[in-house]
């Protein structure tokens, strides 16, 4: 059966999006994630959102999910260490240097390959199966015909983001964040955050999202270029995935508010327990769930503006003197 | 032998022939970023064997480059293209995308790999796991600075390849936005990215070619040859994929000369040096991310390597 993966940035939301209906939830470790540090939480609070996502009988990934540097492999397994110690369910990475270590030492550990490893074809999911991956994020741009070529071919899990966002470039491809601006700050635990860059854990300035002029040479031949960024919500090909057994739906947003979340997750929960159990042989009628989530969409539109306008202005901010 | 290598990327056969390479020691044939770019070796592949033959005539080392984000529609030509490298004895291909390394490992294994910058090789650790599908060069990640990088050679001892200096790879889409204006602008795909092509919004610019952002910028490690020779790397990269021949040769000269001076334990460079790498750079120099900076800064020694001596564009060179 399909599973629903909810994220969670702080305790609050791992409560609620386990009493939404959430089968998984998913974390990131200060400093180890693909979001900025507000979002992710403290050993402790790991601790603690393992133990509420089972005691609501859900599960709860943590994700790892940057491109470390080479010296933080192995504080990376200490804690790694600690949460299998924990009790975690699975673990969500990207570097493929660290996959491998982390295999070699925990091999009983689900390893889950994020969407920043930007897994395109059928034969990258076999590199990244002989390194000791068993489930992969899709990236956002496949197609469905795509991923059903995957399923037929390949024994692996599939993730599928329901809620998230399409990046103009590829995701994990692209440093065009770091390049107009990147902070080197370090947590008090000594891990440098690297604010600016998304692959390395810090977070993006969104730098595509500006207006762009486009010049030829001298001459200016645009105005205003849109490199085109969307955010977006599933809804029309749920039934699909779910007839191609898709193993997990994935609603992407530790950065929005707590209600806003419990709000995502019960909607897929429904709309997924509704495609489950309705006959196999009739069309599922997406109509009385198209405006139910479009009121969800424009909360999560305003709220992801107001974060793209905040992060722009912060891009132009000057570095601190060192 | 020059005791290194300087090398660098060219798209199709008109480039090639209209390239002086005399300072280069090696060429990747083919554009990484779009299967509709002009007249791209990765799809021509009698150009690709011609373009291999003209490279081993002039005494150069022949590579090949692939696609940095395939599909798996991709694939098949893939394959056809790895074995044409093979057939006109390529000395190496260059790979971004782990299912193609798995499929040179497996289908081509004579043929030596080197790891391109899109492979995201962050770690030592990473660099290991590649080495055991038979990579033997690799580019980390851009985003490396030079500490990183020197914890990967000193962890591994592989040899790793530096881009010297160039356009530096930001990004890769599967859509190209050009194409929205093909009818307004009346220039068409794949005319529309031969066009010397800039996003700028205040101080920031990139330069786009197509389905690829580059920096806007050009990387400059120009002042730094000693550091980089005493660190080991012997391989470089010019990246000049979007530039005019004049650039490739100008530059090449430029960086050819320092590195042997460099080598006989010079560190000093010309005025003449710095004047032809400000012409050539429209928006300007940087230093990517070699010191831990920001892409866009630069952190050398000489400040007025970002000066504003008049640039010449592509059409003008």
């Amino acid at each position: 059966m399909v599973e629903l993966l909810a994220p969670a940035g702080n305790l609050p939301m791992v409560e609620g999006a386990v009493a939404n209906g959430a089968d998984a939830v998913y974390v990131g470790p200060r400093g180890w994630s693909r979001r900025r540090d507000r979002y992710e939480m403290s050993d402790e609070d790991v601790r603690n959102a393992i133990g509420i996502a089972h005691a609501g009988g859900a599960k709860l990934r943590v994700a790892f999910n940057t491109n470390m540097q080479s010296h933080e492999i192995a504080p990376m397994l200490e804690k790694m260490g600690r949460f299998v110690s924990w009790g975690v369910d699975g673990a969500i990475m990207t570097d493929i240097g660290a996959i491998a270590e982390v295999h070699r030492r925990f091999p009983h550990l689900t390893i889950h390959a994020s969407i920043g490893a930007n897994i395109l074809n059928n034969e990258d999911v076999r590199f990244y199966r002989s390194i000791g991956v068993s489930q992969v994020v899709a990236d956002t741009k496949l197609t469905l015909r795509e991923l059903a070529s995957r399923k037929e071919q390949i024994d692996v899990g599939i993730e599928i983001l329901i809620h998230a966002n399409k990046c103009y470039t590829y995701l994990g491809k692209c440093w065009m964040s770091p390049y107009h601006r990147l902070e080197r700050t370090t947590d008090s635990f000594g891990k440098d955050l690297f604010k600016g860059s998304p692959n390395r854990g810090g977070l993006d300035y969104r730098v595509c999202m500006e207006s762009w002029e486009l010049y030829s040479g001298e001459e200016k031949w645009e105005n205003s270029v849109a490199l085109k960024n969307d955010a977006f919500f599933l809804l029309e090909d749920i039934p699909h995935l779910i007839d191609l057994k898709v193993e997990c739906l994935k609603v992407q947003g530790r950065e929005y508010p707590v209600p806003l979340v419990e709000r995502m997750v019960r909607f897929y929960r429904n709309l997924i327990d509704a495609c489950l159990a309705s006959p196999r042989d009739e069309v599922f009628d997406l109509s009385p769930w198209r405006s139910r989530l479009a009121s969800i969409q424009m909360e999560r539109d305003t709220a992801r503006s107001d974060g793209t306008r905040q992060l722009l202005m912060e891009a132009r901010q000057p570095l601190p003197a060192i | 032998m020059n005791g290194f290598e300087l090398n660098t990327t060219i798209a199709n056969l008109r480039d090639l022939r209209a390239s002086d390479l005399t300072d280069y020691d090696g060429v990747y044939l083919g554009d990484i970023y779009c299967r509709l770019y002009e007249s791209n070796f990765l799809e021509q592949l009698d150009d690709l064997k011609e373009g291999l033959h003209i490279l081993h005539d002039q005494g150069k080392r022949a590579y090949v480059a692939t696609y940095a984000a395939p599909r798996n529609d991709f694939l098949p030509k893939v394959r056809k293209m790895l074995e044409a490298s093979v057939a006109a004895g390529a000395e190496a291909v260059e790979i971004h995308n782990l299912g193609i390394l798995r499929i040179a490992h497996e289908e081509f294994p004579e043929l030596p790999v080197h790891v391109g910058g899109f492979a995201n090789i962050y770690t030592a650790a990473g660099a290991e796991v590649l080495r055991g599908f038979g990579a033997v060069r690799f580019t980390p990640n851009y985003e490396l600075s030079l500490d990183e990088i020197h914890e990967i050679t000193t962890a591994c001892g592989v040899p790793l390849e530096l881009l010297l200096h160039g356009k530096m790879p930001l990004g890769v889409s599967d859509y190209c936005f050009l194409l929205d204006y093909e009818e307004k602008w009346r220039v068409k795909c794949p005319d529309l990215c031969q066009k010397e092509l800039f996003l700028k919004q205040g101080d920031w610019a990139m330069k786009s070619l197509g389905k690829g952002i580059l920096s806007g910028k050009d990387v400059c490690m120009l002042e730094h040859l000693p550091r980089l020779l005493a660190e080991g790397h012997r391989h470089f990269r010019i990246e000049a994929v979007s530039e005019s021949p004049e650039y490739r040769r100008e530059v090449a000269a430029v960086y050819h000369a320092a590195l042997e001076r460099a080598i006989a334990g010079g560190g000093d460079v010309d005025e003449g040096s710095w004047e032809t790498l400000r012409r050539h750079a429209r928006i300007g120099l940087c230093n990517g991310f070699y010191f831990g900076k920001s892409g866009m800064d630069y952190q050398g020694l000489r400040p007025e390597a970002l000066g504003s001596l008049p640039t010449i564009s592509r059409a003008e060179s």
